[in-house]
């Protein structure tokens, strides 16, 4: 966060207003609309990096179930870097990638890509993360503000997705445990039987 | 564990909760009849009186209310359940937001639920009165489905839609028996209970197979006795019942679980002089769908099942086209329906006012002769497998009685297949067995050449 990006304001006014195509059905498995992969070259591009095509296997995918969110979450992503504010800044490829990567893939396991533009909070919450994984910071905040505004929406979101974990993973297992011991068909009449 | 857990410390009150005088003196008389079977197991409806309300409305609102959908559209409750799906059941909450279309979401099938099926439980329901419904599937690995016994009394409700469109309302109540249900297996779940919204007419499990009975000619003088209103069996169990000496009648044959072929429909309906429905039923949803020879195909029974027919990408075929019938919404609040796959294939076509599934294809029943000469039924097969870690499995018997089984797994000994398969064929069976590596996308799990094989 050593050097400062652009106004906050203006990328989550940026996120609210994510045009449809950067909100469509990522191409999974032959399925979707957008080819998230190319979407990503551009953005690259337009970075002006050099990109090899290794580098964009992850952003294809053949399951939907598993991936659909993630790459929701990479379009999202890749819209909010193409904010002119951010080539003027320059930013490093390889964080671009880490974000698009690494970030895209936790925050899909908590949270629908679509909040990231409904709710405030959740813009806040991207963009602040996006700019901190590129090593910038909101404009008009110091490092020791905007760590600090990052770190407390992390570490309550951080706490409440382990406690969120936590009750999930009891229940599946009380689930698992309910259904195991009850005998076959022992448990309730059926008028017919499959 | 509690008490209440265990199958030795369950009570006739856990399985019978309002049962009255009337429905101990029928469960005794089930139980006690000098010509009853060896009954090899318990069970009961599991409903408390607040249940009991429960049902009856939920019966009311089914016969009620309307089943289809606008052509080129969704039924109106869609939109509800999938919103209630992507916020509140941890499997589906992982495909994120609402995509524009409902085409767009992904679809599951039988390996989903397998992975992990208390992901498919919803988080806002209770989990203290959840029972199981197990099914064997034609995968030989069984899959154990989160249910409860409001859902397991609804299946009724369906069943009396199902019969109301051929005029046919039941009456049996109170000192009677409604439904006997039969099967043909060397080993079979069998039972007496009670229904309680039928003012506690009975409910019978039995197995034909003889050597559930002390006596075989005992068959025909319990079922005699019992008259029951309905059977519920599938075209083995059914073909078995076909050869007892019955002097009484039911009003109607409910066949479930495999493919009932017009031939012995035919047969049943002359010899029994009453209508046979054969359902489309399975545990994953319930009863789907009724033939229905006005219209040429099954009929769909739930107001709120939502059924596509998507081609092998996940792609919706054109009105008309076969496909695999994908499932969305269902009955059972414990297991919500998101775009399930449920590997049987069928058309869809709008009949009328009515979305029919036309040339389903279910599951063929098949019987297999052992050396000996003695047949038995396919699930005899899924069940001696089914402690293998087998993907795939097909078993073909030629017309010379010769068996070819071929086997997809992990880490299988081929001795120890081919030992279980003998245990059914018999030790002098000719009997090839092949270890695959893969088979091909449509597989036929179970075939004959014999006369008298296929059902």
């Amino acid at each position: 966060m050593e050097r400062e990006g652009p106004a906050l304001e203006a990328l989550m006014r940026r996120l609210a207003d994510t045009p449809p195509d950067f909100q469509a059905e990522p191409w999974i498995g032959g399925k979707g609309e957008v080819h998230v992969d190319a979407v990503v070259h551009d953005l690259l591009r337009r970075l002006g990096y050099t990109v090899d095509v290794a580098d964009l296997v992850e952003f294809t995918a053949a399951r939907a179930a598993e991936d659909r969110n993630r790459l929701a979450l990479v379009l999202l992503l890749a819209w909010l870097l193409a904010d002119e504010s951010i080539s003027t800044v320059g930013v490093p490829q390889d964080g671009v990638l880490e974000l698009l990567r690494q970030e895209s893939r936790a925050l899909a396991e908590r949270v629908p890509a679509g909040k990231f533009t409904a709710d405030p909070d959740r813009r806040e919450e991207l963009v602040r993360l996006a700019l901190a994984r590129l090593g910038l910071r909101p404009a008009g905040e110091t490092p020791a503000q905007a760590q600090d505004r990052l770190s407390t929406i992390s570490s309550v979101e951080r706490a409440r997705v382990l406690k969120a974990a936590r009750v999930a993973e009891e229940r599946a297992r009380k689930i698992r445990e309910e259904l195991a011991r009850k005998a076959a068909e022992e448990s309730a009449d059926k008028w017919g039987r499959e | 564990m509690s008490t209440k857990e265990r199958p030795d410390q369950i009570t006739d009150q856990d399985r019978y909760p309002t049962l009255s005088e009337h429905g101990q003196a029928l469960l005794r008389f089930l139980r006690e009849h000098p010509n009853a079977p060896i009954f090899r197991n318990q069970s009961g409806n599991r409903l408390e009186a607040t249940d009991l309300e429960q049902v009856r409305a939920f019966e009311a609102e089914v016969l009620r209310s309307e089943v289809g959908w606008p052509r080129n559209g969704h039924p109106a409750w869609l939109e509800g359940h999938l919103e209630r799906c992507l916020e509140w059941v941890p499997h589906y909450r992982r495909y994120g937001s609402k995509p524009p279309r409902f085409e767009d979401l992904p679809t599951t099938d039988r390996g989903d639920l397998g992975r992990d099926i208390a992901q498919f439980v919803p988080d806002d329901l209770p989990i203290d009165r959840l029972i199981n419904f197990r099914t064997s599937g034609t995968t030989g690995h069984g899959l154990l489905l989160a249910s409860h016994p409001t859902v397991a009394a609804g299946y009724l409700a369906f069943h009396k839609r199902a019969l109301r469109r051929l005029g046919i309302e039941l009456t049996h109540g109170r000192g009677k028996v409604g439904v006997v249900l039969v099967g043909w297996q060397r080993r079979c779940f069998t039972y007496v209970s009670v229904t309680p919204s039928m003012d506690e007419s009975g409910l019978v499990k039995i197995n034909l197979w003889p050597g559930d009975w002390r006596d075989p000619a005992d068959r025909a003088k319990y079922l005699d006795a019992l008259a029951p209103e309905v059977y519920t069996g599938d075209p083995i169990s059914f073909a078995e019942l076909l050869d007892l000496p019955l002097t009484t009648r039911p009003r109607v044959l409910l066949s479930t679980s495999m493919q009932l072929l017009p031939g012995l429909r035919r047969r049943l309906e002359a010899h029994f002089r009453c209508p046979v429905l054969d359902l489309y039923s399975m545990n994953e949803a319930g009863p789907v769908a009724v033939h229905d020879d006005v219209l040429g195909g099954h009929r769909l029974l739930q107001p709120r099942l939502y059924v596509e027919i998507l081609g092998a990408g996940g792609e919706r075929v054109a009105d008309g086209e076969r496909g695999e019938i994908t499932l969305s919404g269902g009955f059972n609040p414990w297991l919500p329906l998101l775009r399930y796959r449920t590997g049987d294939f069928a058309a869809l076509s709008a009949v009328g006012d009515a979305p029919v599934l036309i040339g389903l294809e279910g599951r063929p029943p098949v019987r297999f002769r052992a050396a000996h000469g003695e047949w038995f039924n396919n699930i005899e097969i899924t069940h001696a497998l089914q402690g293998f870690a087998i993907s795939r499995h097909t078993v073909h018997q030629r017309a010379d009685g010769s068996v070819m089984a071929r086997v997809q797994g992990v880490a299988l000994d081929p001795a120890e297949v081919e030992h279980a398969l003998r245990g059914l064929f018999g030790a002098g069976a000719s009997l090839q067995l092949e270890l695959v590596r893969e088979f091909g996308d449509k597989v036929i799990q179970y075939t004959s050449a014999l006369d008298g094989g296929m059902a």
